[in-house]
């Protein structure tokens, strides 16, 4: 399919510059004279060491809660909200992480927190790009002010329409159902507007040449746009399938049998009238966090292959 | 209101002018759009437009809404929890906003490279996004502990007397805030800049270096302008977001001490569901809409004359 | 390779959907409708694998009634009145809600959530039933109360010997002051706390209003004044953990009672039930006490703050007359029974329930122990006004300021007047 793209590209030499690609930024390497390209990769390594230098301090900065977190989820409930903070457990429990799955059930928690996630992903990445090229590449009366409708919405918080919205679900008799979740957060302008920008940085003359090779609006879409959009679709896809598992509020209003329960609402069954269980809690939490870091680890490969898979070697 | 479509490059579409044509756009517009739509319009805006509607009513959630007329706002205007609440979100914005999109590029930027191990470095940058809130709060606020935390404890060290008291006290509790949810929220913007920067035609670069631009100019020349779309989605979504600030509030400082750092969310969850009066919290939301509105309206005109 | 994307995406999709009517990982699916021609009464509880009060009286009344089925309808306790507030909006049917407290119960009673269950508490018995009279909305009762729960002193008994002190009997706040000053040290570099004193406004605002019989809601609050300076006074004096810090680093008061790391503890008696299963499981080793709280004065009188827990029937439910029965029975003896042998304090108050409490395993079983449980008035916490919920947010925001220093207690005061008198109160 990426065929297509290329094949376009070729067909409108002029675009070809701006659209091939390599990977860019300063550091790297370039094709030029061999002198040049000598210094160019010595400059580049220094570059790179500094960057490493840089990127290693930044990480240990960010990771330092989620190291209280591991490092809670080893301890005896008593012994995690010290005064002052422990950084290592007295000893380590490590029957936090076997007892978890019997407290709750937490593999039934896993699977329907994946299952809401996997299809509302799916839906918001298939019909927000669908919209966003509707409301980027077509031109009718209208959409702008529809467009609006859809960023405006977004600036509505939750609580202020999560009542009316729930006794409407109420009354379509789909409460207590993973359907009203996915009916809810599968259609969110997030997405919509994600793609939309993206798409406005894609050059329009490339759909006129698809169009003149007598390809529809639809194929346009999915054989040239889709292509060439994968760093965007992955960020949507990514971002939207994190925001869906950590998501709590909704859940918790709109599931109510604890058969339907995703994996934040099991956590906050540790919390009780008037104390929490914070070692399950966190042990529970560093469990949560290993599907979205597989989703992530797939996912991220496409922010440096994005287009350079579908451009002409430069 | 046009968008930045009709100034940017929005080839003209097969005989334009046409009648015919026009009404055929039309339908295939609204075929992309549909799927999408019909989603959104059942399940968002209705639900959004009935609350806008309840705002100028009194309604308990329970018994049949009551017409009051503007008494709600009225109500309102004359709240000191509103100002404070209002004062607060926006000042949090005014932090949250440029410090977040600035790190969230410069880390994008960073990031945007052939390293080894690149993958897990951009994890990493996204874990404070995925980590339990409570250890998000239990440890920052241990790192602003006034008189024990490290922070404090490096300020002292490089000559600050007196250091603030940060999460316990009313006048620094708002940018301790601030940092940590620029902390926390940078890696999710990265991620979008990243994308971002996928869409910047190497051939720019190159085009720039042969003019001699050094890397400086060659990111405001190049990368800059070329990101224009992806900011104007970043800022919109920054702005949102830090105007419906919640989650990270309630659990870092639960709006204290005091009302130091309640916010216009919080506020809209205490009157609504919590003290059920759904009237008075609908139009709370409704102004918070309406200041987001503004905002991003003015952000577009602003992206709009910068390119023309 | 994008066909095969977006095969593989549609594939998801139908897949997904196909999966969604039987869907729901987590569990058998409902067995809702009449299971061996069983009725089933649901019921709205909080947390249920962590409360097990819950499921003691349920398996107990099944067993008591072979008919009904009881499928509790498990709620997470942080935000339960939210959950319920949204689930009566859109018309719910379950049948028994379970009232969190009492803020709540006025809310629900007065937009007539709730049936009226006067002959309910009647056959019960009014004058046995402790805390009743918050329920009490004009000769009307909505709910029953199955559970009491109210405050008292738990202290270290180890760490009283240790220091030569004797057990803390009638104790004034000043007394009480002194003991947690004195014992406050530091052993092997950690320091260890006379007294540990929760978050909560209630430990200082609950109990003030209590003893000196003043209501919260009434826009006066000079009565504070003595018990935050009280307050304050441990504070400055490093006999309890800095509010601040506290705080902020969401401390645990049970950590700190069962580590040892504070040797008194005024608190509510729903941490009897913790405090056992905690040394069941060999989790502390803590050799607790329970003692009356401090009094303004030392007269031999007790008192202290407490809120029931209730049942009430749901407006819209589908099984109103087994749901009446529930709450007969679980207001009454066989209730009271079934909880107190886990550690929970029923709201019935009869002396063979009380004997049976003190017959558990693990419990503190001296004669101080068994004085503090019998105070001679528990005021309640909040009164049942639908002014509560707006008092409460201010009275929680100047608390805040006075414990993290920024206001002096007369300023706080002052502000509380003002602003419960213009934003509540509208006067």
């Amino acid at each position: 399919m990426t065929n297509m793209a290329e094949k376009l590209k070729a067909e409108a030499p002029l675009l070809g510059t701006e659209l091939t690609t390599g990977r860019r930024g300063p550091g790297s390497p370039q094709k030029s004279g061999r002198l040049r390209h000598k210094t160019r990769e010595q400059k580049s390594r220094t570059i790179n060491i500094v960057v490493y230098g840089v990127l290693v301090v930044l990480v240990f900065a960010l990771l330092v809660p989620f190291f209280w977190m591991i490092s809670s989820s080893l301890k005896e409930n008593n012994q995690v909200l010290t005064v002052p903070i422990q950084w290592i457990p007295q000893e380590f429990v490590w029957s936090n992480y076997t007892e978890i799955w019997t407290r709750i059930p937490m593999m039934g928690y896993l699977q329907n927190s994946l299952y809401l996630a996997v299809i509302i992903t799916c839906l918001q990445v298939l019909t927000g790009s669908l919209a966003a090229y509707g409301f980027s590449k077509v031109r009718f009366p209208g959409r702008d002010v529809l467009f609006l409708a859809y960023i405006g919405t977004i600036a509505v918080p939750w609580q202020a329409y999560m009542v009316p919205q729930y006794i409407m679900m109420q009354q379509l008799g789909l409460t207590n159902s993973f359907t009203s979740l996915i009916l809810l957060q599968a259609f969110g302008a997030f997405g919509v507007f994600l793609m939309r920008q993206y798409y406005m940085t894609i050059p329009d003359e490339l759909c006129e040449a698809a169009r003149i090779d007598g390809l529809s609006e639809y194929g346009i879409w999915a054989r040239v746009i889709l292509p060439l959009s994968k760093p965007a679709l992955a960020s949507l896809a990514l971002l939207t399938f994190v925001n869906t598992w950590n998501d709590y509020m909704g859940p918790f209003i709109y599931l109510t049998s604890n058969r339907l329960w995703t994996v934040q609402l099991g956590l906050r069954s540790f919390v009780g009238q008037f104390d929490a269980e914070y070692a399950m809690i966190m042990t529970g939490s560093v469990i949560s966090v290993v599907p979205i870091l597989i989703i992530f680890l797939i996912g991220q490969r496409y922010f440096i292959q994005g287009i350079a898979t579908s451009g002409m070697k430069g | 209101m046009t968008t930045e479509t009709t100034t940017q490059a929005t080839a003209p579409l097969l005989g334009r002018g046409n009648r015919k044509q026009a009404r055929r756009n039309a339908l295939i517009g609204w075929s992309f759009i549909l799927p999408n739509f019909l989603g959104f319009l059942a399940f968002t805006l209705i639900p959004v437009l009935a609350a806008f509607a309840l705002s100028f009513m009194e309604w308990d959630s329970f018994s049949a809404p009551k017409w009051v007329g503007l008494e709600n706002f009225q109500r309102m205007l004359g709240s000191d929890s509103f100002w404070i609440a209002l004062r607060n979100t926006l000042l949090y914005a005014l932090g949250h906003v440029p410090l977040t999109m600035g790190l969230a590029l410069v880390l994008a930027m960073l990031l945007n490279r052939k390293l080894k191990g690149i993958g897990f470095f951009r994890v990493a940058i996204f874990f404070p996004y995925i980590t339990s809130l409570v250890a998000v709060a239990v440890v920052w606020n241990m790192l602003f502990s006034p008189e024990t935390g490290p922070i404090n404890q490096f300020l002292q060290t490089v000559g600050v007397a007196n250091p603030p008291g940060w999460t316990s006290s009313s006048d620094w509790a708002l940018p301790a805030v601030i940092i940590t949810s620029v902390w926390r929220d940078m890696g999710y913007y990265m991620i979008l800049y990243l994308a971002g920067l996928q869409a910047v035609p190497a051939e720019l670069y190159e085009a720039a270096e042969v003019d001699g631009a050094n890397a400086w100019q060659r990111f405001w020349n190049v990368t800059i302008p070329s990101l224009r779309p992806t900011t104007f989605f970043v800022l919109v979504m920054l702005t949102v977001s830090s105007f419906k600030v919640f989650d990270l509030i309630v659990v870092m400082t639960d709006g204290g001490p005091g009302r130091s750092t309640t916010v216009l969310s919080q506020l809209i969850y205490q009157e609504g569901i919590g003290e059920g009066k759904f009237g008075y919290s609908s139009a709370i939301s409704l102004v918070l809409f309406l200041i987001v509105l503004t905002v991003t309206v003015l952000q577009f005109k602003i992206q709009q004359r910068r390119e023309r | 390779m994008k066909r095969r994307t977006l095969t593989a995406i549609a594939l998801a999709l139908s897949a997904g959907f196909g999966l969604s009517a039987c869907a729901g990982a987590a569990g058998p699916a409902d067995n809702a409708g009449a299971q061996d021609g069983k009725t089933t009464l649901s019921v709205s509880v909080w947390n249920y694998e962590g409360t097990p009060e819950f499921k003691a009286l349920f398996d107990a009344y099944e067993a008591a009634n072979p008919g009904i089925n009881i499928e509790p309808v498990d709620i997470l306790a942080d935000d339960y009145p939210q959950k319920v507030t949204t689930m009566l909006a859109g018309g719910d049917t379950t049948d028994v809600l379970t009232m969190k407290n009492v803020i709540d119960y006025s809310r629900y009673a007065n937009n007539g959530q709730l049936q009226e269950i006067n002959d309910v508490v009647d056959t019960v018995g009014k004058d046995k039933l402790a805390g009743i009279d918050a329920f009490d909305l004009d000769g009307k009762y909505f709910a029953a109360p199955y559970r009491q729960d109210f405050w008292l002193l738990y202290y270290n008994k180890d760490m009283f010997k240790a220091a030569g002190i004797a057990d803390p009997t009638d104790l004034t706040w000043d007394q009480y002051a002194d003991i947690a000053k004195k014992l406050s040290t530091t052993k092997d570099g950690k320091k260890v706390y006379g007294t540990y004193q929760h978050t909560w406004r209630s430990v200082v605002q609950a109990i003030s209003a209590a003893q000196n019989d003043a209501d919260q809601n009434s826009g006066e609050y000079g009565f504070m004044k003595d018990q935050y300076n009280t307050a304050l006074d441990l504070q400055t004096s490093g006999a309890t953990l800095p509010y601040g810090t506290a705080k902020s680093q969401k401390t645990s008061y049970r950590t700190m009672f069962e580590t040892g790391q504070a040797a008194m503890m005024p608190m509510g008696t729903w941490y009897i039930a913790g405090i056992l299963e905690a040394k069941k499981a060999g989790k502390t080793d803590v050799n607790w006490g329970l003692a009356p709280m401090p009094q303004k004065t030392a007269d031999g009188e007790i008192t202290t703050f407490g809120s029931p827990t209730a049942f009430a029937v749901n407006k819209n439910a589908k099984h109103s007359d087994e749901a009446k029965k529930f709450i007969q029975w679980a207001a009454g003896a066989e209730g009271a029974k079934a909880i107190s042998a886990i550690g929970v304090v029923p709201a019935l108050q009869d002396a063979s329930v009380t004997e049976a409490y003190f017959t558990l395993d693990g419990m503190a079983t001296d004669e101080l122990s068994k004085k503090a449980f019998s105070p001679d008035k528990t005021a309640l916490e909040m009164p049942v006004s639908d002014k509560s919920a707006a008092t409460d947010t201010i009275l929680n925001q100047e608390h805040d300021l006075i414990m993290v220093g920024e206001k002096s207690v007369d300023d706080a005061i002052t502000e509380m007047d003002k602003r419960v008198k213009k934003e509540v109160l509208n006067q």
